[in-house]
């Protein structure tokens, strides 16, 4: 039996006194590409801010290829976050965070942030860019200047130059234009992940569908396999802004 | 004329040092350092104890120089990294860090003046002349080997730190940190050991000056309120935060004081350089390059 990429066991976490999950149980096994799909609020963001330590407080086992990353926490938020992620956890957070008054090369390039994948960060961005051609004539462009759909393929670019097992990409589709998520979407859903594992937290579910091995729901801070329910009372056709 | 360009170049090389320490850990931790002064204190009696050592085992020439430089670079960089383990470490994930740091570095610096008080008596202590003596004469003016070393190292050793800033690994997390926290906690970069870093560089920078410094005035328990001084007036002008903008500030300051000290009065100097910091904070209120501050916001 091979151990999972991701073994959540309990998890509850919130910020202050708002407790967003609450007993969550999720397992993510190698070669998995799983979608997360859910409302506004309903914890996505959350559940993987909370697994690389970014909430204000968490509780409950979360087993990364076997290994404890969490237990509880009632403070230092995002002091583990870079312990956690040197294991090899890769997020592209929501917001992108990326860096604006770096260029897009070396912007990409601090996403090779341990010695062995820093040395080979020029075979790396070329991968990278054969996922997203667009970035190629914008290296030395400053990321402050990029528009938002170039700014997330720099977030999503600099997750992928890492060497993690794990990656974990935001809403890649919000607040970008329909076409451009699309394609977005669909060339995160084509990257070889091999071994490992992917979680990409989506509320456009057609974006999805058919591209990922799983798609699970998230509804109050809970999980559910039943994607209609997570989705509330809105229609799939209305809930796509399609 | 000349002379009071030089003497504005040695003017912004040593103060320019100080700011780009303080103008570096505010932008990368959000720490204004007020402890920059205890720490460009701590570098110049570092040196110096090296120095009585050295001179009383008979050292001297260029390994002497050296080594008073080396040691101020040293003692300053440790006290950096004092600093940064009682402001920084303790602190750092707080609410209102800002706040309490600038206390806590603040306490540092009071406190370490009565240290030194207590350590090292109230007499000034000379450091031995890094450069040697003479004088390059050129016309009416000159320049002596003191001032044009004073020159020469700041700006090697500044360019060496934006060099290394600029095509490293660990130097692409600290500008990355200060850019975007979030975005560097991502990417595996950790705020408190890339702060004391930092701090270790900073110090470092400040400790040079501190030995550049006294090679025309002495090491003492208060040497390092003028330099925190300036070296505030130089980073706020600057922009906290902008390399070129500190520079640009420091060429600035250097020639404000050394054109008042030389045609008005040396006593007016602080009002002319306050004077000049409220007229930029008026006019640029971030200063002259200081465009990372609404990039932290």
């Amino acid at each position: 039996m091979t151990t999972p990429i991701l073994e959540i066991q309990g998890l509850s976490s919130g910020y202050g006194p708002v407790r967003v999950l609450h007993d969550l149980n999720l397992t993510i096994n190698p070669g998995e590409r799983v979608g997360l799909v859910g409302l506004n609020g309903h914890g996505k963001t959350t559940l993987l801010s909370t697994i690389v330590g970014l909430t204000g407080w968490q509780d409950g086992s979360i087993l990364f290829k076997g290994e404890e990353i969490g237990g509880r926490r009632t403070h230092g938020v995002g002091r583990k976050t870079p312990s956690i992620v040197r294991r090899g956890i890769a997020l592209a957070p929501q917001g992108d965070a990326i860096f604006p008054g770096l260029s897009v090369r070396e912007n990409l390039d601090s996403g090779a942030y341990s010695g062995v994948t820093w040395r080979s960060r020029k075979r790396r961005r070329d991968s990278v860019l054969e996922v997203f051609p667009p970035l190629t004539k914008l290296l030395g462009q400053t990321a402050g200047t990029l528009s938002g759909g170039e700014r997330r393929m720099v977030s999503v670019g600099r997750a992928l130059m890492s060497d993690a097992t794990l990656y974990l990409v935001d809403e890649p589709s919000l607040g970008l234009a329909p076409k451009i998520s699309i394609g977005l979407v669909a060339a995160l859903c084509e990257i070889d992940i091999g071994e490992g594992a992917m979680i990409i937290a989506e509320q456009n579910l057609p974006l999805l569908e058919g591209r990922v091995e799983r798609v699970l729901g998230m509804h109050a801070g809970e999980l559910k396999l039943d994607v209609g329910e997570a989705l509330g009372d809105i229609p799939p056709s209305a809930a796509v802004s399609l | 004329m000349i002379e009071v360009v030089i003497s504005a170049a040695v003017l912004a090389s040593m103060y320019g040092l100080v700011a780009i320490g303080i103008s570096f850990t505010w932008a990368s931790i959000g720490m204004l350092n007020l402890a920059q002064g205890f720490i460009f204190t701590a570098g110049g009696y570092a040196a110096w104890v090296f120095a009585e050592f050295a001179i009383s085992a008979g050292i001297s020439g260029p390994l002497l120089s050296v080594g008073v430089l080396t040691f101020g670079m040293l003692g300053s960089a440790v006290a950096g990294l004092a600093v940064g383990s009682i402001a920084f470490l303790p602190l750092q994930d707080r609410d209102n860090f800002r706040t309490r740091s600038l206390i806590a570095t603040l306490a540092i610096s009071l406190i370490g003046t009565q240290v030194w008080l207590i350590f090292f008596g109230p007499q000034n202590k000379p450091l031995p002349p890094v450069f040697g003596e003479g004088r390059i004469e050129f016309g009416n003016a000159g320049i002596s080997y003191g001032q044009l070393g004073t020159i020469i190292v700041a700006s090697v050793m500044l360019g060496l730190v934006i060099l290394w800033m600029r095509s490293s690994r660990r130097g692409l997390q600290m500008r990355a940190m200060m850019m975007n926290p979030l975005g560097a906690a991502v990417v595996g970069v950790s705020v408190r050991t890339t702060g004391m870093r930092v701090l270790a560089i900073s110090g470092a920078l400040t400790g040079l000056s501190s030995v550049l410094l006294a090679q025309i005035f002495f090491v003492s328990p208060t040497s390092g309120v003028q330099p925190l001084t300036v070296g505030l007036i130089i980073s706020l002008a600057g922009g906290l935060g902008s390399i070129p903008g500190t520079v640009i500030a420091a060429g600035l300051v250097g020639l404000a004081e050394a054109v008042t000290a030389r045609y008005l009065q040396q006593s007016l100097v602080p009002f002319v350089l306050f004077g000049i910091v409220v007229l930029i904070l008026i006019f640029r209120p971030r200063g002259l390059g200081g465009l990372l501050e609404d990039v932290r916001e």
